[in-house]
């Protein structure tokens, strides 16, 4: 039983757990939801409801297990769905711990530990790229072709290695930062990177959930 | 920590009470004295600071030791003890090596006078996250501190567990930024 179903008013769950916005977006749905519930603004948006608040459950509720019973989740709607989310960390989030990193740097005064956080940011980038790469050039297009490629593996492997390397960021901001720093930007950093961190951990949770048992089926299959 | 702290061993076997006393070397100038019995013990007993125990000796004179618990670490041959609250401190046949040195840590900071900064991290931990940072495998780490693979593994848990950095390129700017390497 997850936390919310078709009843839930969709404004109700924004307003309880407002990171469920990237994730409706990601779903097609935008801001501006009104009073309906799940099961009607789906309707109207011609949304699998299953899908969606698997989604939604899987995303929020870390002991939320969703079953495909009536084959919900197929392969193409995953994909979409993950490859949406890797734009918005390509496009949005990313860039958005990005633009503040520098800010933070140029007003803190040549703080060495900040250069070498800022560089440990853009290691951890180049593997998101990385993973981007091989998630959009080799296991997407394979899987919606039929075929699990014999390394999918990596794709799990980078995306956990990112989360843990979104983790570390963060503590060092919060418990091993040292010397002078403009506190507002620094603050800044930390909400934006700190947004990225939840959303890229719950949103492996939907792979590891989702994804993975599709591709265990399919490779079961002989794929 | 002053040598002015001192551990009675007590009933201990010869061999462990040099393995012991070479731990605590370790992580502190301490003095340590040996006793056989508790009998040979007990006219000095309010002259020490903690105390290093058999078994048998702590269940036989539990009057004495349950009061002193925090500063009591039983030693056995046998496993060790999973007895909660009445035995916070043991070592036994199954305890890794990486343990001993935390719980000798522990059985020290009781009788310290400095207090210890949460997550500070142990010279063993240091040489461990050094070599980490250095590019080592876990392999080539226990190969070149003479220790077993899955010591190096409980180090690199108590490092990601005291520094909250999980990944080996945080824990390799960790180092870093603190003139570890």
């Amino acid at each position: 039983m997850g936390l919310y179903n078709r009843e839930t008013k969709l404004s109700t769950a924004i307003l309880e757990h407002p990171q469920l916005i990237p994730v409706v977006n990601r779903l097609g749905i935008m801001l501006g939801v009104g009073d309906m519930s799940i099961g009607s603004i789906c309707a109207n948006a011609h949304i699998d409801p299953d899908f969606f608040l698997s989604m939604v459950n899987t995303f929020l509720d870390k002991d939320y297990f969703p079953v495909n019973s009536k084959g919900t989740f197929t392969l193409e709607k995953t994909v979409d769905y993950l490859r949406r989310t890797s734009e918005f960390y390509k496009r949005v989030q990313l860039p958005n711990v990005e633009r503040h990193f520098n800010s933070l740097l140029q007003r803190s005064g040549g703080n060495n530990n900040l250069a070498l956080l800022q560089k440990f940011f853009n290691s951890v980038r180049t593997r998101f790229d990385e993973c981007y790469a091989y998630d959009n050039d080799t296991l997407f297009p394979s899987l919606l072709s039929g075929r699990v490629p014999g390394n999918a593996s990596l794709s799990a492997e980078g995306h956990f290695e990112m989360e843990e390397r979104l983790h570390d960021l963060l503590c060092f901001f919060v418990v091993h930062l040292r010397g002078e720093y403009d506190p507002n930007l620094c603050v800044a950093v930390v909400t934006a990177l700190s947004s990225l961190d939840k959303d890229y951990r719950q949103n492996n949770r939907i792979r590891n959930r989702i994804l993975t048992p599709l591709m265990e089926e399919m490779h079961n299959n002989g794929c | 920590m002053s040598q002015d702290k001192c551990i009675a061993f007590i009933g201990l076997h010869v061999l462990m009470a040099l393995g012991l006393k070479n731990e605590i070397r370790k992580c502190g100038e301490v003095r340590v004295e040996t006793f056989r019995s508790y009998q040979d013990f007990l006219p000095l007993a309010e002259r020490m600071d903690a105390y290093a125990v058999s078994s048998g000796i702590f269940i036989r004179h539990l009057d004495f030791f349950l009061p002193r618990k925090m500063k009591t670490l039983v030693v056995d041959n046998i496993d060790e003890y999973d007895s909660g609250d009445i035995i916070p401190l043991s070592i036994g046949a199954s305890t890794d090596e990486a343990d001993v040195e935390s719980i000798v840590g522990k059985l020290l900071s009781a009788i310290s006078d400095k207090v210890d900064l949460p997550g500070e991290l142990s010279a063993r931990e240091k040489d461990v996250l050094r070599l980490i940072a250095g590019g080592k495998i876990n392999k080539e780490i226990a190969d070149e501190l003479c220790i077993s693979i899955n010591t190096v593994i409980t180090h690199r848990k108590n490092i990601s567990t005291k520094l909250g950095i999980k990944s080996a390129s945080g824990l390799s700017l960790y180092a870093m930024m603190n003139g570890l390497i």
